[in-house]
């Protein structure tokens, strides 16, 4: 049934691609001569208030239950139910927006232009996920998140990333992260929304660019498991440091590990691990606390580099910003006068655009140096994320049972039903001593 | 291995699905980029046919070719939108094929798993967190050496350092001032650069000594009601209509026409222009000249600067101009700078503004928008209180700006109606025409709001309503568009005297020594003795209707009629050869 399902959903995904393909289609207007005038096109009004209210309340009631599925009902098929549920609804009724995952940047926004204030509705999607996580885990992810209910559709013959690959891809959120919050605080736009890979699908539009990489993530989704959640998504970056710290976590066994390693194949996401010998071989103790050392005292450089390298970014970086891009080819059309022959929209813009060279020009220094603050910065993250990483890696942690890892941890409960406990507790086998069923 | 049938037949079927989706998105994708490289709006044919259109709009054949043409585009994107759907579904077929095999067979295949005993589960733990590291440095490095490149490679021409921005915010000093490019004053003097002179005022200081007469005339190409500038042994005007607009340039001794120059493909112009009343058309704002070059606006929004040998300089368009009668202010020069007064709006400003452009670049240099409705004066400036202040008429308000930045100086609500008169500055006094109402004088000295301290003298009779004022010394004359003539002392703004010039008038008079040129709508130019006294020093009659005021250069009088351009000079009153 649960793979029918899928099927169903994968239906559904490439209905919408085939969809958009017809949306990205445009043609001029013709020239009317009968005095006939295109409709002018508008705005389409914000978002009732009550139902912004409805949207954070369904939101937390989705919190709830998912919390509720992973940790009281250990149900696989009641997350897979609320997955669908939150797709149909946070994905293709609310139309991917407002999430989440891009929730921060409007944060980031606010605190950096006075002008704009935050909406409530936004503080609970940015910081409910977060305080459930660190309660709870990542209960958002199992069942809450449409981006992470889509990829989970498509998932069919799941393939292990080896595990050093995972650890190393794993920082690529945090930057990502980064670089988003610093084009959020700079007013440059939301990056992590325009190019989140599957707002297209649920908008039914999209450039071929975003529509493409979207495909290709569904396309990789079969194969590997939530690809976009484990190394790109900024919020599943947050999600994980809150987890790492969280009061309940998910575990494997309602009861005792027998050590019978049938959880370690269920994880398509890679989450499990093995038990670790809490004793360390002694002819490597000095090796491993030399190299913690070491690379304790690598991070300060590592994040002295990493600022240095944001400072030369700056410049590049403050070009996406339109009032910086459009200082650029004004100074650019001062030293080298063009004569434009057929428009380009940005030439257009440019062109239209009519306003004080001096204004314009003061706006991108004043942008110019904010960026080169926030790519100093950027850079430095950059330093510290990679640093922290390498020292997390050279801790040996101590584990004596088959555990998720609480940080990549998405609390799916696929491997609830691959360990015999489980499968006692739900009747689904003999205990050890019953009599086997006639 | 499974080798059941049924796990082949599944494996074969997602073969052949996934390749077939693969051949579908090929093509998808191949049409994709072809119909985007291949814009039938950009398409050389029907842009060639369009360009045929404009310069010959009437011509119904090739209407009729276009519209079959533009059909046939039509049909073409119809069809490709209907191939990808078809595609899309076929795609969508061979997708869901593909899925459905490919998990069947997959969980045909599945096996459960036999765990085995790890008893190197350290050694293994410790070797793959080495690897990790490594390839977590290989991370690293590829992320820093990106955002080397992004950054090292950057082409940006912006400054990279606070003193270099710094330096660029900074207005040049006048060392740095290009000397050379800039116009002198004496240049500007010599010569009638734009409307009524280089100051706006319509005066010249030398004299004819005698009745003018006609010594040459030239047939104006195209309609227009924008009067002559004279740069030199050039004169230019311009003219146009809804479809081709155009700049004339004459020589100034034998009238002959030595180019013209359309001023098309402006950047962002659109190819159809609104109609325009044909009491203003066109080409009713009058060019300015700078020395270097010649600027002419359309009633469109199309603003060019061309070259004395007619190449264009740079165009612009600055439309679409919301004008209830038709865009007719005419352009300022001073030095280096550029003025348009764009006032826009039936009852209430829709995006008026005035703009302060730098010549030799077209680039804006300053633009301040402006509390008034659609307004048809031309801006003058004006050395006052230690400022050089661009003065600005529109219903309600006067206001000043300073020329070197646009700020506002001064504002006086004063004026109503449809401001069409021209402000002039003579005896000290800024005047101006509340049309039909009121003639005032007002002291350029203040900053604010002026309306209660500013006004000098005000007077309601024999008040213009077309055309614009003009003093000398101290004595201001006016004259209506019935034919009135009146002279106001400049002090007090007493009548002195007046006279029915029995012809109508909307060209502006200008004053030549000591002559006050009227010149009628219906040929007769009248000069008047610009005195204390009332005397008509000669009347002559020309073959021709005039609108457009009357330009002094050269020792010639230039006279821009409906369809001839008249060059008149004291040597003999006879006509000269025709060019």
């Amino acid at each position: 049934m649960l793979r029918r399902l899928k099927f169903v959903g994968a239906l559904g995904v490439m209905l919408l691609l085939a969809l958009m393909v017809c949306a990205e289609q445009r043609f001029p207007p013709p020239d009317f001569e009968n005095g006939y005038r295109l409709p002018s096109a508008s705005t389409p009004a914000a978002r009732q208030l009550w139902l912004q209210y409805a949207d954070a309340g369904v939101l937390l009631a989705a919190l709830g239950i998912s919390v509720w599925l992973i940790y009281k009902k250990r149900s696989r098929r009641g997350l897979f139910w609320l997955s669908l549920f939150s797709l149909a609804y946070f994905g293709f009724y609310r139309k991917g927006c407002i999430c989440p995952i891009g929730s921060p940047q409007n944060i980031v926004y606010g605190l950096f232009n006075p002008d704009y204030v935050v909406p409530a509705t936004v503080l609970v999607f940015c910081f409910a996920p977060l305080v459930v996580a660190l309660f709870a885990g990542r209960a958002f992810c199992a069942g809450v998140c449409p981006q992470g209910a889509l990829q989970d559709l498509v998932l069919i013959k799941p393939v292990a990333v080896p595990l050093w690959l995972e650890q190393a891809l794993s920082v690529i959120p945090y930057l990502f992260l980064g670089a988003g919050l610093i084009y959020a605080g700079t007013g440059t736009g939301f990056v992590i929304c325009r190019y989140d890979p599957f707002v297209p699908f649920f908008r039914l539009s999209g450039g071929v660019f975003i529509l493409t990489a979207g495909a290709a993530f569904l396309m990789a989704g079969m194969f590997v498991g939530r690809p976009y959640c484990r190394f790109l998504c900024p919020y599943g970056g947050l999600l994980r440091l809150a987890s790492l710290v969280s009061k309940w976590r998910v575990r494997v066994t309602p009861d005792f590990c027998t050590q019978c390693r049938l959880c370690e194949q269920s994880c398509p996401f890679g989450a499990m691990r093995e038990p670790a010998p809490s004793g360390t071989n002694p002819k490597w103790l000095w090796a491993e606390r030399k190299r913690l050392g070491w690379l304790l005292a690598l991070l300060p450089v590592l994040v002295a580099a990493g600022m240095w390298a944001g400072s030369k970014l700056s410049p590049a970086a403050a070009q996406l910003h339109p009032a910086v891009a459009l200082a650029e080819r004004y100074t650019r059309q001062q030293s080298h006068p063009v004569q434009y022959g057929l428009m380009t929209p940005e030439s257009l813009s440019l062109q239209r655009a009519a306003e004080d060279p001096k204004a314009v020009l003061t706006a991108a220094a004043d942008l110019r140096h904010r960026f080169d603050l926030a790519c100093w910065l950027f850079g430095g993250w950059i330093g510290l994320v990679i640093g922290l990483k390498l020292v997390a890696l050279s801790v040996r942690p101590g584990r004596t049972d088959f555990e998720p890892d609480r940080g990549a941890c998405l609390a799916c409960a696929r491997c609830f039903a691959a360990c015999p406990n489980e499968r006692v507790r739900l009747g689904l086998m003999p205990a050890a001593g019953d009599p086997a069923p006639s | 291995m499974n080798t059941s049938p049924l796990y082949r037949a599944l494996l074969r079927t997602a073969w052949i699905a996934g390749a077939f989706c693969v051949l579908v998105g090929g093509i998808m994708v191949y049409e994709h980029f072809e119909a985007a490289t291949n814009d039938p709006w950009k398409s050389p044919q029907l842009l060639a046919l369009r360009e045929k259109l404009a310069a010959d709009p009437k011509n119904e054949p090739l209407q009729k070719e276009i519209r079959q043409l533009d059909l046939k585009f039509r049909r073409n994107f119809r069809h490709r939108l209907a191939l990808d759907n078809t595609g899309a579904w076929l795609l969508l077929g061979g997708t869901l094929a593909l899925v459905l095999a490919a998990a069947k067979a997959a969980a045909l295949k599945k096996t459960l798993p036999l765990p085995q005993p790890k008893p190197d589960a350290g050694e293994q733990s410790i070797k793959l967190a080495s690897r990790a590291r490594w390839s977590l440095a290989g991370v690293g490095l590829a992320v820093a050496g990106c955002l080397l490149i992004i950054g090292l490679g950057n082409t940006s021409v912006l400054p990279g350092s606070r003193d270099a921005w710094q330096k660029l915010l900074s207005p040049p000093s006048a060392q740095e001032a290009p000397i050379a490019e800039a116009p002198v004053l004496a240049e500007f003097q010599a010569n009638w650069p734009r409307f009524r002179g280089w100051d706006g005022s319509g005066t010249a200081a030398w004299d004819l000594k005698t009745m003018p007469g006609v010594l040459w005339r030239s047939v104006i190409p195209a309609p227009g009601h924008s009067s002559p500038i004279v740069w030199g042994d050039r004169v230019f005007i311009s003219g146009g209509t809804t479809n081709r607009r155009e700049v004339f340039c004459y020589n100034a001794s034998s009238g002959a026409l030595l180019w013209q120059r359309a001023i098309e493909n402006v950047p962002g112009s659109p190819l159809k222009i609104p109609e325009t009343p044909e009491d203003t058309g066109c080409a009713a704002p009058t060019m300015a000249a700078d020395g270097r070059r010649v600027y002419a606006i359309f009633a469109n929004g199309d603003l060019g600067a061309l070259n004395f040998d007619g190449s264009v300089v740079w165009t612009k368009y600055l439309g679409p101009v919301k004008n209830p009668y038709g865009y007719a202010a005419s352009l300022a020069v001073w030095g280096d700078n550029l003025l348009i007064q764009l006032d826009q709006g039936e009852t209430r400003p829709e995006g008026s503004k005035l703009i302060s452009l730098q010549g030799g670049s077209g680039r804006v240099l300053w633009e301040r928008s402006r509390p008034v409705p659609a307004s048809w004066a031309t801006p003058i400036i004006i050395d006052a209180a230690g400022k050089t202040q661009i003065i600005t008429l529109a219903d309600p308000w006067v206001i000043a700006y300073t020329l070197a930045d646009g700020n506002e100086l001064w504002r006086a609500q004063l004026l109503e109606n449809e401001v069409v008169p021209s402000p002039v500055f003579a005896g000290g006094f800024v005047l101006l025409v509340s049309p039909g109402a009121k003639l005032m004088a007002l002291r350029p000295d203040g900053t604010g709001d002026v309306t209660k301290t500013g006004v000098a003298w005000a007077t309601e009779e024999n008040v213009p309503d077309i055309a614009s004022p003009v003093g000398i010394g101290e004595l201001v004359f006016t004259v209506t568009s019935g034919g009135v003539a009146t002279c106001f002392g400049a002090n007090d703004g007493k009548k002195i005297w007046e006279t029915n010039l029995d012809t109508e008038v909307q060209a502006s008079p200008g004053i030549l020594g000591d002559r006050l040129f009227i010149l009628g709508e219906h040929g007769a130019l009248v000069t008047l003795q610009a005195g204390r006294e009332l005397h008509e020093m000669g009347r002559t009659q020309l073959p021709d209707k005039f609108d457009a005021s009357p330009a002094f250069a050269n020792g010639h009088v230039f006279l821009r009629g409906v369809t001839n351009l008249y060059c008149l000079g004291a040597a003999d009153a006879k006509l000269a050869k025709q060019p």
